[in-house]
């Protein structure tokens, strides 16, 4: 097959550098889980190969997408996906045979193979060339659920993390995007490293076979609503829009000039953010030196602070706080998160090059100092690098 | 080898506290990493408590903290006084023989000690060093504060949650702790993949706010591509209806109900026979409100358990919202082991999660629960560098070591 766009690749090998230079990992799938577990190895240089059928990878068809007039330039039949840019850059695309992935040549070569069990259910030959595999699927390869339909809305609901959130009344709110994915993808990187620096230790010797749940990945923000019903100390059930146990003043309020991120949990941070907006009845009572007491009454504080905080200009506010050591925070808006200095000045954001145009999309959260991350890249369009395999 | 022995041999410092920095060094102990927890009686991780009282300390309260538990099983722990030289010193002593540090302060405490990373890679020229303040080692915020929730505010994800006419949405009392310390159990293997490799440590810094964007990208990508946030549409999905959570038999039961394609309709057509009227999608999208009255009535009388399973049985994203009680008892949960009880001194039994990924079958065994304040002065401070009983005599006798907090005068 002829790749679909085989323009010139000027950056060539220019990625293959870093704390993974060398690590051949292989993603068959294409989902954003896989895709993310994936991308934090090609950030570090690892040489990341994706495996595509001859439609592409199901990151393909994730909006949001690249404006329409861009695909008629470049006569695409569908949209591009800026999503699958953002999982995709600094990787290799090949279109390979996904009903016999052990001829595939990138596969015989791999020191890890990244599969989803359910987009890619022929996967029992891996066995036969013995190639660590991580298999990542929302509810795990075992137990009721490994044959459910799962979803990143599925996953917030049995993981426990929905119920909490929202009005009082319901409907508990469906948190947006793919969260839990990300997350998954994120643990999987965890579990398959783990596996692999194990082997360079020379404590593991076989090739091991990693069962990733998308699902208990999830539960890390969680498992304590299990550990604290086991103990008889329930948390309360849904308590509103931005208010969760036990910590009280928590929540985001408008100021003059936008919202600001309040959250004071220990007697001295409570009195300090009295004392900043001259909350002067609520500032020495002892009572309300525990977090618990104050949000059992925040029915009465809560009008004086939402009263007060819009007074005040939310960046001041911000910077005064953080000074008297109250953990404030400005909650920027999408558009002023590309402007905020302490994002700008760590590139918290890097360009991504696809089809001709760029746009930004999030830097990896963690810098190796000496061995640096790639920010930003290009992305490989589909099967582009289909004649370099075939000389495996 | 089992998973639980994958990293024997590595020693890893942990001067963390609180939820995200402690997460990230366990998962490298519950991978057979040697994890050794650095407190002191006086300033000992704050989720012990936030509200320490003489009445706490004499309970014994430091020792039955149900989430410094979880976070902090398959550790060592000891205590020194890193204000005072002495205490300064054992420290870097034992960093000496470490490889890799990790901590969340906020920006300015380390170097106030001096024991930020000069100081430490003075004794180790090969040590990693993985920092996790808030905001990054780097930027003029970075001595700023925050909390889990902090995190979250900064992220720009609240804008991204819930309807338009709601404020800015949290997801979580600390969503960015636990994102974080993911990412910082990712950041310590990177750096001691490349150590074993070369033989050469290095700092890592890690921003807990950057760990939470990425969770956001598809709000980032549509304001970069579009010059615009994407719409806030509560739980509705742009293309496809029904879709959102729907209230069942009992106080405050729900469950998820997502439709994604017309077989998955079709099939929920089978199960509820009242909704032949709404038509293909189109016209559901147009009168979804009417639809969602129509499924909530249908799904009221049920258990959302039961619907729950006969609504995955034909092949519909169905799910119901557990809470914590109810995911204790969750079947799949149950089948899988991934609950595991350790007996932990002045608490009992106690529930324990397990690793998210599993070599095999089985989930990787969880062998000892957390440490209680102290434990291991002798076996680290005499077994590693070596300390007689007399001189750990002193050391206590100092206050530079010891096994119960106290609280300032």
């Amino acid at each position: 097959m002829q790749p679909e766009n085989s323009a010139d690749r000027s950056t060539e090998n220019a990625f293959q550098s870093g704390p993974f230079a060398g690590l051949n990992i292989v993603d068959v799938s294409g989902t954003v889980a896989t895709s993310y577990a994936c991308k934090l190895f090609a950030d570090y240089g690892a040489t990341v190969t994706n495996v595509e059928p001859p439609r592409g990878f199901p990151t393909r068809s994730l909006k949001p997408f690249l404006p329409t007039q861009l695909s008629a330039t470049h006569q695409q039949q569908r949209p591009i996906s800026a999503m699958h840019g953002y999982l995709h850059c600094n990787k290799a695309s090949v279109v390979g045979d996904h009903n016999n992935l052990a001829a595939e040549p990138a596969v015989g070569a791999a020191d890890l193979v990244v599969f989803d069990p359910k987009t890619l259910p022929h996967t029992d030959s891996l066995a036969d060339i013995k190639v660590n595999t991580c298999a990542i699927s929302w509810f795990g390869l075992t137990g009721p659920y490994a044959q459910y339909q799962g979803s990143d809305g599925a996953i917030y609901a049995l993981s426990g993390f929905m119920k909490g959130i929202g009005e009082e009344a319901g409907p508990p709110i469906i948190p947006s995007g793919v969260q839990a994915q990300i997350v998954g993808g994120l643990s999987a990187f965890n579990g398959a490293l783990g596996h692999l620096l194990g082997q360079l230790m020379g404590n593991l010797e076989q090739p091991f076979a990693l069962d990733n749940s998308i699902l208990e990945a999830n539960m890390c923000l969680t498992d304590l609503l299990a550990i604290n019903a086991f103990n008889k100390n329930p948390l309360p059930p849904r308590m509103g829009i931005n208010r969760f146990p036990p910590t009280y003043p928590l929540g985001i309020w408008p100021c003059k000039d936008g919202w600001l991120g309040v959250t004071a949990l220990t007697p001295s941070q409570w009195k300090a953010f009295c004392e900043l907006l001259s909350l002067d009845d609520f500032t020495d009572v002892s009572f309300f030196n525990a977090s618990v007491n104050r949000l059992a009454s925040a029915d009465v504080i809560e009008p004086a602070i939402i009263q007060a905080l819009a007074t005040y200009s939310a960046e001041e506010l911000f910077h005064k706080g953080q000074a008297l050591r109250i953990p404030l925070a400005r909650v920027p808006t999408m558009e002023e998160l590309f402007a905020v200095d302490q994002y700008v000045s760590r590139q918290a954001f890097s360009s991504i090059s696809m089809h001709d145009t760029t746009f930004l999309a999030p830097s990896i959260p963690f810098r190796l100092f000496a061995t640096p991350p790639h920010f930003g890249g290009r992305v490989a369009a589909l099967g582009e690098d289909n004649s370099t395999q075939a000389n495996v | 080898m089992s998973t639980d022995k994958l990293l024997n041999g590595l020693r890893i410092i942990d001067l963390s506290m609180g939820w995200a920095g402690p997460l990230a060094a366990r998962n490298l102990a519950d991978m057979g990493a040697q994890v050794i927890k650095v407190e002191s009686c006086t300033h000992f991780d704050w989720w012990r408590s936030w509200e320490a009282t003489p009445e706490w300390v004499a309970d014994n309260g430091a020792e039955k903290a149900l989430p410094y538990l979880s976070v902090n099983r398959n550790k060592l722990d000891i205590t020194l006084d890193l204000e005072s030289p002495t205490g300064r010193q054992l420290l870097l002593d034992l960093v000496a023989k470490a490889d890799a540090v990790i901590e969340n302060y906020s920006g300015s405490v380390l170097p106030k000690l001096k024991l930020d990373y000069p100081h430490l890679k003075a004794v180790n020229n090969e040590l990693v060093m993985v920092s996790m303040p808030a905001f990054g080692s780097t930027g003029p915020w970075a001595n700023y504060r925050a909390y889990g929730s902090t995190v979250e505010h900064s992220s720009g994800l609240p804008h991204l949650t819930g309807s338009s006419h709601q404020p800015p949405t949290m997801q979580h009392v600390a969503l960015g702790d636990a994102i974080g310390g993911l990412n910082g159990t990712a950041a310590l293997l990177s750096a001691l993949w490349h150590k074993q490799k070369t033989g050469r440590g290095q700092f890592v810094d890690l921003s807990q706010v950057e760990c939470l964007i990425p969770l956001g990208a598809e709000g980032v990508l549509h304001q970069s591509v579009h010059g615009s946030p994407p719409p806030r549409r509560g739980n509705d999905h742009p293309d496809f209806s029904p879709h959102g959570v729907y209230p069942c038999e009992g106080e405050d039961q729900w469950i998820l109900i997502q439709i994604s394609s017309e077989e998955q309709w079709l099939a929920l057509q089978g199960v509820c026979a009242h909704l032949g009227r709404f038509g293909n999608n189109e016209e559901r999208v147009t009168h979804r409100a009417e639809l969602d009255k129509t499924l909530a009535q249908w799904t009221s009388n049920q258990h959302s358990t039961v619907l729950m399973q006969q609504l995955q049985s034909a092949g519909i994203t169905a799910a119901t919202l557990h809470n914590g009680l109810s995911l204790l008892e969750d079947e799949h949960l149950h089948a899988r082991g991934y609950m595991q009880w350790l007996d932990r001194a002045f608490v009992g039994k106690q529930p324990h999660p397990s690793l998210p990924f599993r070599n095999g079958k089985k989930a990787s065994p969880l062998n000892n629960p957390a440490p209680t304040l102290g434990q291991h002065n002798k076996q680290v401070l005499g077994g590693i560098l070596g300390l007689d009983d007399t001189e750990l005599e002193q050391l206590q006798l100092d206050g530079i070591i010891g096994n119960k907090p106290t609280l300032p005068i």
